[in-house]
C-alpha cells in the first residue's frame, strides 16, 4: 500500500523528488561545511541535524532552539538562533530551483 | 555471485577449499573424511530427481559463496578434474553432487560454457551418467537468458530429447517458472502451447501457476482466451484454484460484479464454491467499503454449508470496522470466538482501527488489554493503529507513551502513523521530538529518507505558516482533528466555507447541521 502510494507520489512529481535527492554543486560556504563538493538537499539536512546533535547545539532549556556556533552560523544566514521549525526552509535556500 | 548448493557446502566444510580450490589442487585438506557420509549412490539420485519439482529450491536454500570466482570455462575445468582427482579413490560419482557443481557454475556464466562444462565433465569421468534433473538445471537457466527468443531454451530441450529423455511434467515445470521469474509470460505460454501439443501437458500447478503470473501481466480478456485455447485445443479445465485466482485479481482490480459472475460460471462447472473463494469475494468488497454485502457473503456461505475460517472473521471484521460499523464487528467477534476461532493480531487490529475510527481510543486501548488476557501479542500495526488514534484523538501524552514503547520494541512505523505522529507533537511545539521522531523512522528503516522528510518538512512548512497566519490555518487543523479522519465532504464543502467566512464558530456549525 505505502510503495503503491510511493510510486504514485514520484510518478505524480518527479521533479519535487529530483530537487531532493538530485547531487548539487555547492557554494563555497557550504562546500567548507559540508566537506563535500557535491550533496542533495536531503542529505545535506541530515548533515546539518546530526551536526546539530553531535556538538549539542540545542537550547538546554528550549530544545527547539538551536544556538548556532560560528561554523553553523555561517550557512544558515548568519542567524545566532535557529528554530528548529525553518531549518528546512535556512537549507532550500542554498539550493535554488534550478532554470532549464 | 552463484550459490554453492547445499550438497557441495555439506560435503566441504572446509572454507579454505572453496578460497584455494581453483588454483591449486593439491591444496585441498583431506576431503576424504567428511566426504563419506555425503555419497549419494545413484539409486536415490533418480529418485530424487523424479519427485524435484524445483530443482533451484530444493538444492540451494540459502545464499552461499560458489566456489566459481569467473566465468572462464578453462578455470571451471581445472576446478572439476582438481575435484575429480580428490574423490577418484571414492568413486565419488555422485549424481546430485555434479548436478549441483553444474549448477553453481551455470549461475554465473553463459548457457554455452555450461554445455560445454557438461561435455567436459562426461568425458572425463566416463562413469557419469546425466539425468534428467542435470538437463534441467541447464534448461531454468537458458530461460533466464536475457536474449528474448526461446532458442535456448530449445537448444537445451534438443540436448534432452538426443540424450533420451523426453520432456515431461516436470521439464514443463521447471522451464515455466524459470521463464516467469525473468518477467517473460509471453514465452512461457508459446512453451507450454507447443508442449502440449508435441510432449506433455501441464499439470494443474504449472497451469495455475502459470494463469496467476498472466493475471499480474495481461488485461483479463487475454487471460480468458489464454484458459478458452487450453481448454478447447489440449482439453485442460480450469480448476477451483484458477477460479480463485481469477477472482481475486477482478477483485482486486475492484470489479465485483466480474467476480459474481465468474461465481456462476465456477457453480455451471460443476464445481462448489469454498471458503477461500467466499473470502476473496469478501475482501473485494470490503475493498469497495461495502461491508454489508460481505456480511451477506458471510451468510450465503452459511446457507451453503461452507465452514466460516479464521480468514472469513478477519476479513468480515476488517471490512465493517472500516465502513464505520464496529457494533457489528464487535458482535462478529462473539460469534467468532463462540464458533470455536482464535481471534489473532489481526482480528483485534482491524476492530481497534474501527474504534479508534470513531473516537473511542481508550475502547481500543481496553481491547488490547483483552486481547494480551486471551494470549494473543500485539504485533507493530497494533501499536501503529493506536498510536494513530492517539494522535488523532488528541491524547498526545498517551501516544509518546506508546511510541517510547514501540522504540524499546525495536518497531518500525507506518507511513500514516508517523505522519500524524510528528504533526501532533509540531502542532503542540515539540519541534526537536518531531525530529528525533524523524530520526528513528530512518533509523529503523520505517521509511525511506525521502518520505519521512517530505513529511517532516511539509509539516513545519505548515507549522510556519500557521503561525504567520494566525487563526485561520489552526481552524482548518482543529476541524480535522476533531472531527477524526475527515472526509471528502468536509474537504470540499467546509473548506471555501471558512475561507470565505473565515471563522471556526460559522464552519463548525455548518458541520453540525
Amino acid at each position: 500500500m505505502l510503495t503503491q502510494k510511493m510510486k504514485k507520489a514520484i510518478t505524480d512529481n518527479p521533479k519535487k523528488l529530483a530537487n531532493l535527492i538530485d547531487l548539487v554543486n555547492l557554494p563555497s560556504t557550504l562546500r567548507d561545511f559540508v566537506g563535500q563538493s557535491q550533496i542533495s538537499r536531503l542529505g545535506c539536512f541530515k548533515f546539518v541535524w546530526s551536526y546539530i546533535k553531535t556538538n549539542k547545539l540545542q537550547d538546554p532549556n528550549n530544545k527547539n532552539v538551536v544556538n548556532c556556533d560560528e561554523k553553523l552560523k555561517s550557512i544558515l544566514l548568519g542567524k545566532q538562533q535557529v528554530e528548529l521549525v525553518e531549518l528546512p526552509a535556512l537549507i532550500k535556500l542554498h539550493f535554488p530551483k534550478q532554470q532549464k | 555471485m552463484g550459490k554453492i548448493p547445499r550438497s557441495l557446502r555439506s560435503a566441504i566444510p572446509s572454507t579454505s577449499f572453496i578460497k584455494k580450490a581453483p588454483s591449486i589442487p593439491t591444496e585441498i585438506p583431506n576431503p576424504q573424511q567428511q566426504q563419506q557420509p555425503h555419497y549419494f549412490p545413484k539409486k536415490p539420485s533418480k529418485r530424487n530427481s523424479q519427485l524435484s519439482k524445483k530443482p533451484q529450491e530444493t538444492q540451494t536454500p540459502q545464499p552461499h559463496r560458489s566456489p566459481f570466482k569467473t566465468p572462464s570455462l578453462n578455470e571451471a575445468k581445472k576446478l572439476f578434474n582438481s575435484f575429480i582427482s580428490t574423490t577418484k579413490s571414492l568413486q565419488m560419482d555422485g549424481l546430485r553432487l555434479h548436478n549441483s557443481f553444474l549448477k553453481s557454475y551455470t549461475s554465473i556464466s553463459t548457457l554455452d560454457d555450461s554445455i560445454s562444462l557438461l561435455n567436459h565433465m562426461i568425458k572425463s569421468l566416463p562413469s557419469l551418467s546425466p539425468d534428467r534433473s542435470t538437463y534441467h538445471v541447464l534448461l531454468s537457466q537458458s530461460c533466464k537468458e536475457p536474449d528474448s527468443s526461446l532458442s535456448s531454451a530449445q537448444k537445451v530441450l534438443n540436448l534432452m530429447v538426443n540424450n533420451g529423455f523426453e520432456p515431461n511434467q516436470v521439464t514443463v515445470d521447471v522451464a515455466v517458472r524459470s521463464l516467469c521469474s525473468v518477467g517473460k509470460v509471453e514465452d512461457a505460454v508459446l512453451l507450454v502451447k507447443e508442449f502440449s501439443s508435441k510432449h506433455s501437458k501441464p499439470d494443474t500447478f504449472t497451469y495455475n501457476f502459470l494463469v496467476k503470473c498472466l493475471c499480474k501481466s495481461r488485461i483479463l480478456n487475454n487471460v480468458y482466451s489464454f484458459i478458452d485455447e487450453m481448454k478447447n485445443s489440449f482439453d485442460i479445465n480450469p480448476d477451483l484454484v484458477t477460479y480463485t485466482i481469477l477472482i481475486d485479481n477482478v477483485c482486486n482490480a475492484k470489479n465485483i460484479r466480474e467476480a459474481d459472475r465468474l461465481v456462476g460460471v465456477l457453480k455451471e462447472c460443476g464445481l462448489k464454491p469454498d471458503a477461500f473463494v467466499y473470502n476473496t469475494i469478501m475482501k473485494g468488497y470490503c475493498m469497495l467499503n461495502k461491508g454489508i454485502e460481505a456480511v451477506r457473503i458471510y451468510k450465503q456461505m452459511k446457507e451453503e454449508g461452507v465452514e466460516p475460517d479464521l480468514v472469513t472473521y478477519n476479513t468480515l471484521i476488517f471490512g465493517l470496522s472500516k465502513c464505520g460499523r464496529v457494533i457489528e464487528a464487535k458482535k462478529f467477534l462473539k460469534v467468532m470466538v463462540e464458533s470455536g476461532q482464535f481471534p489473532d493480531a489481526v482480528t483485534y487490529t482491524s476492530l481497534m482501527n474501527g474504534m479508534c475510527r470513531e473516537g473511542d481510543v481508550l475502547g481500543a486501548m481496553a481491547l488490547l488489554g483483552e486481547m494480551e488476557l486471551e494470549g494473543c501479542s500485539p504485533n507493530s500495526c497494533t501499536y501503529n493503529t493506536l498510536l494513530h488514534g492517539f494522535c488523532k484523538g488528541r491524547m498526545l501524552n498517551k501516544g509518546i507513551e506508546l511510541y517510547e514503547l514501540m522504540k524499546k520494541g525495536g518497531m518500525q512505523l507506518e507511513a500514516a502513523s508517523y505522519a500524524t505522529f510528528v504533526r501532533a507533537l509540531c502542532r503542540e511545539g515539540r519541534v526537536a521530538e518531531a525530529y528525533e521522531v524523524f530520526d528513528y523512522a530512518v533509523e529503523s528503516k520505517s521509511l525511506t529518507d525521502v518520505a519521512a522528510y517530505t513529511t517532516l518538512e511539509s509539516t513545519l512548512k505548515w507549522l510556519k505558516k500557521a503561525r504567520e497566519q494566525g487563526l485561520a490555518v489552526y481552524c482548518w487543523w482543529e476541524i480535522s482533528t476533531r472531527f477524526h479522519w475527515p472526509t471528502k465532504k468536509h474537504q470540499t464543502e467546509y473548506k471555501p466555507l471558512m475561507a470565505t467566512n473565515g471563522g471556526f464558530g460559522e464552519t463548525r456549525r455548518a458541520m453540525a447541521a
